[in-house]
């Protein structure tokens, strides 16, 4: 029997950032597809992938211009009530791919997919893929001809897998997308965007009252919006928060287009780190923040949870709403061990992964993607708990918090909400 | 509008049929994708894949991969993983990007047997076809690859061609016409790529006959005929049990099911004294196996005239296609089809 290649977080940081071994390089190798890679290899099949994303702006609907097999799955998401009747396929075939003679069918289809409708849809969104990125396609063009026909704007979303270790893939290019329709508005001082997720932040999360103690009185997420105005009054705002970094290249379209500036916050589950975040927030807008409370329920939620459950060992997957190293260094600073780390290890995440090597320098870091995860045992290490739902796939008998909900953890909420979750699954299983 | 779908997602494509029947052989199978089309095969066409490992890739292809032809990369990326992986062979399914680029598939393959030393399948799939399609390639490269000449004829030896979960809708289907094979007194049943491995088919000429349960499995079956004189049968045993205990007799009918499917509920039908029948298949139409009338669908709009115009008592189907029968007033039988709707049958 042979192994799955993993390497110790002390090997990594040894090694440094710029001596990733090859095995933890996805575009070294081929990918591996399993339950673990899913989230990877078809970013749609779970959470938002483009097709998901692309109708975040309420009452739009999708017209997916492609071959069939990019539109298969789709029907996961079409069968949740939010989606019903708003995705749409026009499909090609060879025929297509050689003349391109689908383009011009689309301004039809797009009119059709509209007069089937009750309710006039607020946006068609055309969603292309590889095969038009490959023939160049000029779709900006084909949506406006679309534009004309049907009287309504047509937007277009590149789903185009081949550029996704590219400078902008996919899901940078869709938040684009669906805020290239705001126009410039005049600005309300008292306005705040939240970038960066298609479904909102938990409602509990410190950052609304933190917000509204600087006097903010509207704080928009696109998908809070309850219709297509309220989206438009986005361009009112005073400023960006930028909640992920594949948000970056629409708040720069914010700032260029509509002189909206933006700031850049990351998630983390280090409370410590959480704290001095937001003092750096308020020194960058020059207010104060109090979030002395916050931080104090949050200490009091890890705390106890410490307390009932001590010296755990943790295995930590990538397919979840935190940084996998991140998350990792929060817990083993938090006391528990970590043995196992299933992450995509980049230059970024070295900020993490040294600490944790000075920590927990026998962490051992496998990359999901890699060949010989298909001999992964986990009879080789011990868990007692994991987090993602590939470290779910990998333990398959050990409790698993698989924390990839829409609804998105922020802050110390984030961390409230981790550990409650956490003591919630351990207590489950201790009951069974 | 011809393409336009407003009711049906798109049905599994071609790539996903050649996954299907290559998946238990022991192969490294490799898509030649960007990687959405490995989340689509196996997330969601494959339901074996949560349960049943195999060792399946994306190629992980990327922009100028594809641009620059760097079909070199790729076989780096193969013998890589040959290197560290236990296997008999390796197959490369095509997506639409390599049929965008014009890939060489035979020129891959010579390429990659050279460096990894061992047998390749190609399959040039283009993700614009329908899941038989692909799975009829597979089937024929496989058996042209691997099924040996040098085996005497086993008595009560029987081959299955067309078990796949996608042609079938079913995980279960090797055990059970195994079963009910079995039952009808062969000894030993070998249903390919679900249940029968590679040895089996490498020994397929010992077979006394093959049975066809899907047209994926027809021209295997014909070439096997022609090279070691196998003579075959073309029915699905599995597919009376769609049927529930009501009265047919005298009713007019619509089958929409894969074509060999919907042959045998036909001839199921007719014991039970049902009137006129249609075959429809939104899959492949073989010439050999239709009756008149029986129908090829492609488009919603044509599915709808049909139930419109075709006076039908009853509808077998997968119930996808239920929101299109609007003012239809007879009987719907559910007959889920995995290749259309992604549901398995409960049966």
């Amino acid at each position: 029997m042979r192994d799955a290649i993993c390497y110790t977080a002390r090997e990594l940081a040894e090694r440094g950032r710029d001596g990733i071994p090859e095995e933890l390089i996805s575009s070294t190798h081929l990918i591996y597809s399993s339950p673990a890679t899913l989230a990877f290899n078809s970013p749609g099949a779970e959470g938002f992938g483009v097709k998901r994303a692309g109708l975040a702006i309420p009452d739009s609907v999708m017209l997916i211009v492609a071959p069939g097999c990019c539109g298969r799955n789709t029907s996961l998401i079409s069968n949740l009530p939010e989606y019903d009747h708003r995705f749409f396929y026009l499909m090609m075939d060879e025929t297509d791919v050689v003349t391109g003679r689908h383009l011009k069918k689309i301004p039809q289809a797009v009119e059709e997919v509209c007069s089937s409708l009750d309710t006039r849809p607020s946006v068609v969104m055309i969603c292309i893929t590889c095969v038009d990125a490959l023939l160049g396609t000029d779709m900006e063009r084909v949506c406006r001809r679309a534009e004309e026909r049907v009287n309504l704007p047509v937007r277009p979303c590149y789903m185009y897998a081949l550029t996704r270790e590219g400078r902008k893939p996919p899901m940078v290019h869709v938040r684009q997308s669906l805020y290239s329709l705001l126009e410039p508005r005049k600005k309300k001082g008292n306005v705040v965007n939240l970038l960066g997720h298609f479904a909102p932040l938990v409602d509990d999360c410190e950052l609304y009252d933190l917000l509204h103690q600087i006097g903010v009185k509207t704080i928009h997420e696109i998908s809070r919006c309850r219709d297509y105005e309220e989206y438009l009054t986005m361009a009112e705002a005073n400023f960006n928060l930028v909640l992920h970094p594949e948000a970056r290249y629409a708040a720069q379209d914010f700032e260029k287009r509509l002189k909206i500036p933006s700031i850049e916050l990351t998630r983390l589950y280090q409370i410590d780190r959480i704290h001095r975040q937001y003092q750096a927030l308020a020194a960058a807008l020059g207010v104060n923040f109090d979030d002395s409370a916050f931080l104090a329920q949050a200490e009091e939620t890890v705390h106890e949870f410490q307390q009932k459950h001590p010296g755990l060992t943790f295995a930590v997957g990538e397919c979840m709403n935190a940084d996998p190293f991140e998350l990792s260094l929060a817990l083993v600073r938090y006391g528990f061990r970590v043995s196992e780390v299933y992450g995509t290890l980049s230059g970024e995440n070295f900020v993490y992964l040294n600490r944790l090597a000075q920590l927990s320098p026998d962490t051992r870091v496998f990359s999901n993607l890699e060949p010989t995860m298909l001999y992964y045992d986990c009879s080789e290490a011990h868990a007692d708990v994991t987090i993602g739902k590939d470290a779910g796939y990998y333990h398959p008998n050990c409790p698993n918090l698989q924390w990839n909900q829409d609804r998105q953890p922020f802050g110390y909420a984030g961390v409230r909400r981790l550990f409650a979750a956490l003591d919630e699954t351990l207590t489950k299983e201790d009951l069974q | 509008m011809k393409g336009l779908r407003k009711y049906l997602t798109p049905f599994a494509p071609d790539q996903s049929g050649a996954v299907s029947v290559l998946y238990e052989l022991g192969g490294i199978i490799v898509i030649c994708d960007a990687g959405g089309c490995a989340g689509n095969v196996c997330g969601f066409d494959e339901p074996r894949w949560f349960s049943h490992k195999s060792a399946v890739f994306s190629a992980g292809l990327r922009d100028m991969d594809a641009i620059l032809g760097r079909d070199d990369k790729l076989v780096e990326k193969l013998t890589s993983a040959a290197g560290k992986l236990e296997a008999a062979f390796a197959a490369i399914i095509g997506t639409p990007v390599p049929s965008v680029i014009a890939t060489d598939y035979r020129a891959l393959k010579r390429m990659a047997e050279k460096k990894t030393d061992l047998p390749v399948l190609t399959v040039d799939s283009t993700g614009m076809s329908l899941c038989d399609e692909g799975a009829e390639k597979a089937y024929l490269e496989l058996f042209q690859t691997f099924a040996r000449e040098d085996q005497p004829v086993i008595p009560g030896k029987i081959g299955v061609l067309g078990v796949n979960p996608l042609d079938l809708s079913d995980l279960h289907a090797g055990e059970k016409l195994e079963r009910l094979l079995k039952g009808e007194g062969f000894e030993q049943v070998c249903c390919y790529g679900m249940g029968a491995g590679l040895e089996a088919v490498k020994a397929a000429a010992s077979a006394e006959k093959n049975l066809v349960v899907a047209p994926s499995g027809l021209k295997t079956a014909q070439l096997l005929e022609k090279r070691f004189g196998t003579p075959y049968e073309v029915r699905n045993p599995l597919a009376e049990a769609m049927l529930p205990e009501i009265d047919y007799s005298g009713k007019k009918i619509l089958v929409v099911q894969q074509q060999v499917s919907a042959n045998s509920l036909r001839h199921a039908l007719q014991k039970r004294g049902a009137g006129e029948i249609t075959a429809a298949t939104w899959f492949m139409k073989k010439g050999e196996l239709a009756q008149p009338g029986d129908l090829r669908l492609t488009e919603e709009d044509q599915f709808e005239a049909l139930v419109k115009n075709g006076g039908f008592d009853v509808i077998i189907g997968d119930p996808t296609l239920w929101p299109m029968t609007n003012g239809f007033t007879g009987v719907r039988i559910d007959a889920p089809e995995f290749a259309v709707s992604g549901r398995l049958a409960a049966r």
